[in-house]
């Protein structure tokens, strides 16, 4: 089990997520945009076309004003997702350290440690009540109801599990498990370097959904993470207008 | 295209049932669309915009604008729609043989 | 209700129509496989498309934000699930989870019901893109819209009304069939009409005239349903001493094979635009009131006739034009002359593919009495379709029916404004909102923007 999952699955996961990927925009890359379809008012430069893509993108502008319901779950399951994306990173680098290391003046040590606990369980508790509203959603919503197909849910419950398993590991001290064992762990996979698994269950479990995940991603709807931006590219660009005025005629414009 | 027969003709019409030449167009033809209209007889009055109407598109090849057909032929809107449910654009046109207008009507 | 395939669809074009514009119609046993060889062509081409396919995630955001869904409740009306009439068959035939594990996934085979749903529920689409506009991700459903009714053209599938007009554009150039005599005939009758009206102003519509400055392409339907708005762009061409003319060869703003051929009849549309405006020395193309068209014209016409940027003749908007007279102050616009409460309803393509949401409100601003103008609600680029945009103009019973209810939305809105006037600046919402107003009991006059200009607009010599 340790070989498979532990040594094998992580490289496995890894190539599938990468290259997955890497084909899936590459597929999308070979078909033009044909006609300039862009939606009005056109940003008036692709920095203003830019800025408005992320800011869809910071405050999920669209569900925030047309589907306020909605908006609610989206935006507090996604940014604690991204948020705690990079708390894992930073925190398994860095031990839990990385508050202190950003700001090493303010910042104490044991504050860090503090912070990246109590701000990684706020996240993993927010992040879950998100996707169980969003699972809910899905099952009352007369209309998403009918659009849905099993796989809509099947990825809702696996990050429902992935977050239950890591809110046991945060809020239960029996089933905690600490940054250093993971991160020799991990460092071996990185180094090429074979560690053995952490032998703790919820721990394994978790690891196991999140690279089934990972295998699962280029071949799902979760490629929309990618999708928006090359979406946006298409329907958000400037358009140069051209210039007003008649020629020819008796009143001209001011130039 | 469909076929009816009218009076023993054989007249070619188009999917919503408008004569496809015109040419082919004679009194019986308006008669015949005049019952499916739910127009109960065809009056003097009606005479007059068919004729108009068969006319103009003699002369110009369409149908006249609406408000051309009521000020030149003297049947105010009203009258018009009274003489043709379906409207002068639907029912009238039909009657005088003309095409079924397309685009944005 | 379709008694075949108790779908609501719109009357058929037969056989022969079909043939008549190039197109010979696919037998039934090989639909099917001619439609999956299309979409696998369209995926390698159309990257909008790809991305409606692929990006989508089911989030139901843009079902209470169509005005099709919320007046039918039917959940192929939902955009995402109308899109998935097409998506179902594309992730089973293009897609690893789809061949792997098509239930799953809600991957399925293509068959001909499935066919005849999309001649359905694409020609109840309206294209009018309010779901893109809501969509998180910006996904354009009309997009798959038009490819879906492409492919049914292509397979001799499509509305009578479309086909004919489409056949009327070979014949003539112009959606109605107009002739060259109609038309002098009937400008004729408006210029009559305007001296008539505004004490003898003498006000010409010059047709196919050499070295001209200006073409002007009307909405072939200003010649039979919005006089008012041909005569207010001949009015404000004369105010301003424009050289213009209209094209007996183009006299139409709209294009319907943007709608249904973007491969032929479209393509017809701009050839012929481009033809023109050079033979008769045009150095700008001013647009008349239709906003489908006026989009294929703006955001189109240069990809689709690939010409270079040197070859290209600027083309705008007559809104455009008189919002950029109106700033410069070289109009004087007596508003008075339309005291009426009137509210504005933003054509889509104008609203949400070519950026008017402004210069409708500064005209609009200009030519009624201040207080006069009273917003809708949602307006500007968040307005609803009128339920006909696209050209879904079907007056079969059944499509009537559906076509009142696809404006139930646009209706309350109205009424909520409590104007006397709806000023509807396109031919497919003018002729949509014509008997939407009657069947739902709306004490509103339906007009265009230009009309208000050419009414308000005051004469000095």
């Amino acid at each position: 089990m340790d070989l498979i999952i532990g040594q094998v699955l992580p490289y496995l996961a890894v190539v599938v997520f990468i290259g997955g990927v890497t084909w899936r925009i590459w597929r999308w890359m070979i078909p033009r945009i044909v006609h300039n379809i862009a939606l009005s008012p056109f940003p008036g430069s692709w920095s203003a076309a830019i800025v408005w893509m992320l800011w869809q993108l910071a405050t999920f502008w669209n569900l925030l004003k047309f589907d306020r319901s909605l908006w609610l779950g989206a935006w507090f399951m996604h940014i604690p997702l991204f948020l705690m994306l990079g708390g894992h990173i930073t925190a398994f680098y860095t031990l839990g350290l990385q508050f202190h290391l950003a700001a090493p003046g303010i910042i104490t040590p044991k504050l860090s440690l503090n912070m990246s606990d109590w701000i990684g369980t706020v996240l993993g508790i927010i992040f879950l009540l998100a996707l169980v509203y969003l699972l809910g959603r899905r099952l009352v919503n007369e209309q998403t109801r009918a659009i849905s197909s099993a796989s809509d849910y099947v990825h809702l419950l696996l990050l429902i599990a992935i977050a239950v398993l890591g809110n046991l590991m945060r809020l239960f001290p029996e089933y905690h498990l600490g940054y250093a064992p993971v991160r020799e762990y991990l460092a071996g996979l990185f180094l090429f370097n074979p560690q053995p698994l952490p032998e703790h269950a919820i721990f394994i479990t978790k690891y196991t959904l999140v690279m089934v995940l990972m295998i699962i991603f280029p071949f799902s709807k979760l490629m929309h993470s990618f999708g928006f931006f090359w979406e946006r590219w298409i329907v958000n660009r400037p358009f140069a207008e051209p210039a007003r005025g008649l020629p020819g005629a008796r009143l001209q414009l001011r130039k | 295209m469909p076929f009816v027969e009218i009076e023993g003709k054989q007249i070619e019409v188009d999917e919503d049932g408008f004569m496809v030449d015109p040419a082919q167009w004679w009194p019986g033809w308006a008669h015949y669309v005049a019952k499916q209209e739910g127009i109960p007889e065809l009056t003097e009055r009606h005479w007059h915009v068919i004729e108009f109407l068969k006319d103009y598109y003699a002369k110009t090849g369409i149908a006249p604008m609406i408000r051309k057909l009521c000020k030149e032929s003297g049947i105010p809107l009203k009258e018009m729609y009274e003489l043709f449910p379906t409207g002068p654009a639907k029912g009238a046109c039909k009657c005088a043989g003309l095409p079924k207008p397309t685009g944005c009507v | 209700m379709s008694e075949v395939t108790g779908l609501r669809q719109p009357k058929r074009a037969s056989v022969d129509l079909f043939r008549k514009l190039g197109v010979e119609p696919v037998p039934d046993n090989e639909k099917v496989q001619m439609a999956i060889r299309h979409i696998d062509e369209f995926r390698f081409k159309v990257r909008s498309f790809v991305m409606a396919m692929e990006s989508c995630v089911k989030c139901g955001a843009c079902a209470e934000n169509c005005h099709t869904y919320l007046g039918t409740r039917d959940p192929n009306n939902i955009p995402a699930g109308r899109v998935d009439l097409i998506r179902k068959a594309y992730k089973r035939y293009f897609t690893v989870q789809g061949q792997l594990f098509p239930g799953l996934v809600g991957a399925q085979d293509l068959d001909l019901e499935t066919i005849e749903k999309w001649y359905s529920y694409f020609y109840q689409c309206s294209e009018c893109r309010r779901c893109a506009h809501v969509c998180p991700f910006g996904l354009d459903t009309a997009e798959v819209t038009m490819i879906g009714r492409q492919i049914l053209f292509w397979l001799g599938i499509g509305p009578q009304l479309h086909t004919a007009t489409a056949g009327a554009i070979l014949r003539t150039g112009n959606h109605m069939g107009l002739t060259k005599a109609g038309i002098i005939d009937t400008l004729e009758f408006l210029a009559e009409e305007i001296e008539e009206d505004y004490e003898g102003l003498k006000v010409e519509f010059p047709v196919d005239k050499p070295d001209s400055d200006i073409l002007y392409i009307p909405s072939s339907a200003d010649f039979m349903l919005n006089a008012n708005t041909l005569k207010g762009a001949a009015m404000f061409f004369k105010y301003v001493g424009a050289n213009w003319t209209i094209s007996s060869e183009i006299t139409e703003a709209g294009n319907f094979g943007y709608l249904m051929d973007q491969n032929r009849i479209q393509r017809e549309m701009v050839t012929r635009l481009m033809e023109q405006a050079t033979k008769l020395g045009a150095k700008k193309i001013v647009w008349g009131e239709c906003g489908h068209g006026w989009r294929a014209a703006k955001m189109y016409v240069s990809t689709v006739s690939d010409l270079p940027a040197s070859r290209r003749i600027p083309i705008t908007h007559i809104h455009d034009e008189i919002e950029a007279y109106i700033k410069a102050g070289l109009l004087e616009l007596d508003p008075k002359r339309n005291d009426r409460k009137v509210t504005l309803h933003d054509p889509c393509n104008y609203a949400r593919a070519c950026g008017h949401a402004d210069n409708m409100r500064v005209i609009m601003n200009a030519v009624v009495p201040k207080g006069a103008f009273v917003e809708m609600k949602p307006n500007r680029e968040a307005n609803f379709c009128c339920g006909g945009g696209s050209g879904i103009l079907f007056d079969d019973p059944d499509m009537y029916q559906f076509r009142i209810q696809a404006s139930n939305k646009k209706a309350e809105q109205v009424r909520e404004t409590e104007a006397d006037t709806l000023c509807a600046p396109c031919s497919i919402c003018k002729a949509q909102l014509y008997p939407m107003v009657k069947e739902h009991k709306l004490p509103v006059e339906v007009v265009g923007l230009v009309d208000l200009v050419g009414h308000a607009l005051v004469f000095r010599d």
